[in-house]
């Protein structure tokens, strides 16, 4: 796919995503659709230059990264758009963010069920663990600090 | 890789497509409207509760309108949501991560100074990620699994440690089934044991700043769900807080994540497996 084709379809893919979205947010926390449109519009911008950075700058970072990147920049306490760029961007609830993407991995998880018939019981037992080990691992060693530096 | 890096994006484009692509993002505004209907179901455990996401109906609304699961047994709801659903939805996971980048941005921001002084904490607790290793290798050992566990127990395997895994050794060498194994089932299931988890995580008595930093380890959907219901239970730190700490965490995990499993989980693994695999691995 050239970076034209891309650029187009991924914009139309935000478009519906954001449109999704802000029904998501009227439907689950009560913000009215129009109010969340300048909001949608501003992440569909920054959604489609990330996307685009993902695919053109040749180092591993992912497209979320570069939106969570860009957004932070403008909305950190010295940035001259922080006011108007948060006031717009939290009418759209972040749970409300979240659920059309699971609605999507929910759907897309069928194409990889063949796959899974590979794997045993023994491995969901350990990948159960892995995740728990891993969670409670971290948590530990920030406990641990955050202590130190009495910020906890 | 350029070519299946294309490959990945193609079903994207509408041309020709659009009953494929109408259906899709009609269902998944079906979902949406269903999960956010039902809204966050809360259960008290104690200090903790087990609390229930709408992301976590979506996903699993999702899997089953999917043509593997009941799809396969009724007719109509395979003409709903044929196989060509299921693949436009892989890359729109990518697309729709967007508006949660953003999101997240905004959560990160003010938090700015918070997150500098708590720098410390943050780069170390990723290496506390290696502490599985300790547990689940011995386990892996004694119910029988062999070079398997290499690819299971070395992290929570998404993109980047599956990849690192499966180029070391083969998608076809037992460390490659086990790292597919534990993307593949953190895939069905990450995100709602996430969730449930972030909810029960103040049981443990740990601080809730701790317990967010934890819930980042590289994947947004499962350290969005982790992180959403920690906040829903702590009544001490702000959301915002909690939710943006997380994200910081989540986003290092991507940048050090897979140097901390090539560099130091894979030998280490290996040298504790040469140990335990003479005591604890069965005969045949």
């Amino acid at each position: 796919m050239d970076r034209a084709t891309y650029a187009i379809e991924s914009l139309k893919m935000l478009i519906i995503v954001g449109i999704i979205t802000i029904i998501g947010n009227t439907v689950g926390y009560g913000i009215g659709i129009i109010e969340a449109i300048p909001g949608m519009i501003m992440i569909i911008a920054i959604g489609l230059v990330s996307l685009v950075l993902a695919r053109e700058v040749p180092v591993n970072f992912p497209g979320i990264a570069w939106a969570i990147l860009i957004a932070t920049i403008l909305a950190l306490p010295f940035s001259p758009v922080q006011g108007p760029f948060l006031e717009y961007t939290e009418r759209i609830d972040f749970l409300a963010t979240a659920t059309p993407i699971l609605a999507y991995a929910g759907l897309s998880v069928a194409m990889q069920a063949d796959r899974l018939k590979q794997i045993s019981w023994k491995l969901v037992i350990i990948t159960v663990i892995a995740m728990f080990g891993t969670f409670v691992g971290s948590a530990l060693i920030a406990e641990l600090i955050l202590d130190m530096q009495g910020i906890i | 890789m350029d070519s299946t890096e294309t490959d990945e994006w193609d079903p994207i484009r509408t041309t020709g497509r659009w009953t494929f692509h109408l259906k899709a993002h009609l269902l998944v505004l079906g979902i949406v409207i269903a999960s956010e209907a039902i809204g966050t179901l809360e259960y008290p455990v104690g200090p903790a509760a087990v609390i229930v996401l709408p992301m976590l109906y979506a996903v699993i609304f999702g899997m089953l309108i999917s043509f593997r699961v009941l799809g396969a047994y009724i007719t109509s709801l395979r003409r709903i949501a044929p196989k060509e659903v299921s693949a436009i939805s892989t890359p729109l996971i990518l697309i729709s991560l967007m508006p949660l980048g953003v999101r997240y941005g905004t959560l990160v921001a003010p938090a700015f100074w918070d997150i500098i002084e708590a720098g410390p904490a943050f780069l170390l607790q990723e290496i506390g990620n290696l502490l599985t290793i300790f547990i689940g290798l011995p386990v892996a050992l004694l119910i029988g699994l062999k070079r398997e566990a290499i690819g299971a127990a070395v992290s929570v395997a998404r993109e980047p440690v599956y990849g690192i895994v499966t180029e070391r050794y083969g998608p076809d060498s037992p460390e490659g089934i086990g790292v597919l194994g534990n993307y593949l089932i953190g895939t069905f299931i990450g995100t709602i044991f996430f969730g449930i988890l972030g909810g029960l995580a103040p049981l443990t008595g740990l601080h809730p700043l701790s317990l967010s930093m934890a819930c980042g380890m590289g994947s947004a959907s499962m350290m969005t769900a982790c992180s959403a219901s920690l906040a829903q239970v702590s009544t001490t730190v702000a959301e915002e807080q909690i939710l943006s700490f997380a994200a910081t965490s989540n986003l290092l995990t991507s940048f050090t994540g897979l140097w901390v499993v090539l560099f130091i989980g894979l030998p280490l693994i290996n040298v504790l497996y040469a140990k335990l695999y003479p005591i604890l691995g069965g005969d045949d």
